[in-house]
């Protein structure tokens, strides 16, 4: 059966590895995304995702040598988006070696480019990435082009629609709590893993190898950190074994020694 | 030193098999030139996309009768992956619609039909890492430990065997899904070794260094 997975998640800034808290606090470069990758790499997690936060002409070239020199040492799949809204930017990113092409405002813009971009290139090519606010104890709200556009959908319902439209998979984003490493937003998480279909990546507030435990326990399908990895000492060699001694259903590799 | 073939059939992606292959040390060459498959020592059939796109590159190019002639033939050491194994089989009935099932290689002697989980809740397509139970040893598999049979499996149809010494390794998804094949000097993978880490890296590199 399938494997519960574990994915760092790089943000970048003009080809730089970056973290905020909330989306916008707090700014700290965090490195080289190749150097750093090369390290999860020898940590042995799952698969990478990689985000251009914000995209331009310029950043898109930097993001496609970036995944060119990953895949070039770097064996596992790859999640790439940030800024794509046309068929020839999901080629052109799998051209340059990713698996997946998550799609996020253009989603929401135009939901038939989902449709699309599954027919052409096989509905597991595509990950729709959906990031959210809670809005008051019961409702939350979707947030486009980065965090900065509020669009009046429930994060839910639009993930089920998006499974409508063939998208292979769901990365589902706390604004909330990204960065703030207090832990994952579990009542989403339950509420998403129980109605969808397709797996379900959730990211947002993992602090702890507890909260990783969480949210895989809700539902996810795949954890989605940043932030633990690159600020504590909790390393994926390390979540992982205490995933596996938990009882969590997690690969182990010749790299994480377990 | 000889080079590695990796047959170009005109589908989008080799960069990541090339670029396995480069990193175990032996030299890629992505090429549908019958010389250049002639001269490899060792001979990979990559996939991605419809099966029946892909048999007709094949059969457009020629590439049926170069492999018939090279691997069939004279022995060459031949690695197909995941698309690449499927071409081995008799047919396939991905996007026939009802019609009568494409034609492959025929190579094995088998049929690929799209996966039917015994459980609702399980997913086409079948993506992710999944274990590789080993039904029988085999070269590619040297010194990768069973607990490090995990491997990156994307596919939605797979390789139905009516000659059951043929399985190497199966993996669970709601049915058994065949997961390795050989015969003589070929063996394919229903999963992405290039894709796989550790234990992919290992497999390519088995494969690499191996004389059958």
């Amino acid at each position: 059966m399938l494997k519960k997975r574990l994915i760092p998640k790089f943000l970048l800034r003009d080809g730089r590895l970056v973290k905020y808290t909330r989306f916008f606090d707090n700014e700290r470069i965090a490195g080289n995304p190749v150097t750093t990758a090369k390290v999860y790499n020898d940590y042995g997690v799952d698969e990478l995702i990689v985000l251009d936060i914000v995209p331009s002409e310029q950043s898109r070239g930097r993001v496609v040598e970036i995944i060119e020199r990953m895949s070039e040492e770097i064996f596992m799949p790859f999640t790439v988006g940030g800024g794509v809204g046309t068929l020839e930017d999901v080629n052109r990113l799998l051209r340059a070696g990713a698996d997946k092409v998550s799609v996020n405002s253009e989603a929401v813009r135009r939901p038939e480019f989902v449709r699309e971009a599954a027919r052409t290139f096989g509905d597991q090519c595509i990950t729709v990435s959906i990031d959210y606010k809670k809005m008051g104890e019961r409702h939350a709200s979707v947030y486009i082009d980065g965090g900065r556009e509020h669009v009046a959908l429930d994060p839910v319902e639009w993930a089920l629609r998006c499974e409508d439209f063939h998208c292979g998979e769901i990365l589902l984003g706390s604004i909330d709590r990204d960065g703030t490493m207090e832990g994952y937003d579990l009542d989403m998480i339950h509420e998403a893993a129980r109605r969808l279909s397709v797996p379900l990546i959730v990211s947002g507030g993992c602090g702890s190898l507890q909260h990783a435990i969480d949210a895989l326990e809700a539902g996810a399908s795949a954890v989605a950190i940043s932030s633990m990895f690159l600020f504590t000492d909790h390393s994926p060699i390390k979540l992982r074994s205490h995933l596996a001694s938990r009882g969590l259903d997690v690969r182990t590799s010749a790299s994480s020694r377990n | 030193m000889s080079e590695v073939a990796i047959v170009d059939y005109g589908i989008n992606n080799v960069r990541s098999v090339r670029n396995a292959v480069d990193y175990c040390g032996f030299n890629p060459v992505v090429t549908h030139d019958a010389a250049a498959i002639a001269d490899a020592s060792h001979v990979i059939l990559p996939g991605v996309g419809a099966f029946g796109d892909a048999m007709s590159n094949i059969r457009a190019r020629g590439i049926d009768e170069i492999l018939e002639r090279h691997v069939r033939e004279k022995g060459k050491p031949f690695l197909a992956i995941c698309l690449g194994m499927q071409l081995l089989a008799r047919t396939s009935e991905e996007h026939a619609d009802g019609n009568a099932p494409y034609r492959g290689l025929g190579w094995f002697d088998a049929d690929i039909l799209r996966l039917q989980p015994n459980d609702p809740r399980l997913k086409i397509p079948h993506m992710g890492w999944n274990i590789v139970t080993r039904e029988r040893d085999h070269a590619v598999l040297a010194n990768i430990r069973d607990s490090n049979l995990a491997f990156y499996f994307v596919h939605s149809f797979a390789m139905h065997c009516n000659n059951q010494s043929d399985i190497v390794g199966w993996a669970d998804y709601g049915q058994p899904v065949t997961a390795i094949v050989a015969k003589d000097n070929i063996v394919a993978t229903q999963f992405h070794p290039e894709k796989s880490q550790d234990s992919g890296i290992e497999l390519v590199g088995n494969f690499l260094r191996w004389n059958p």
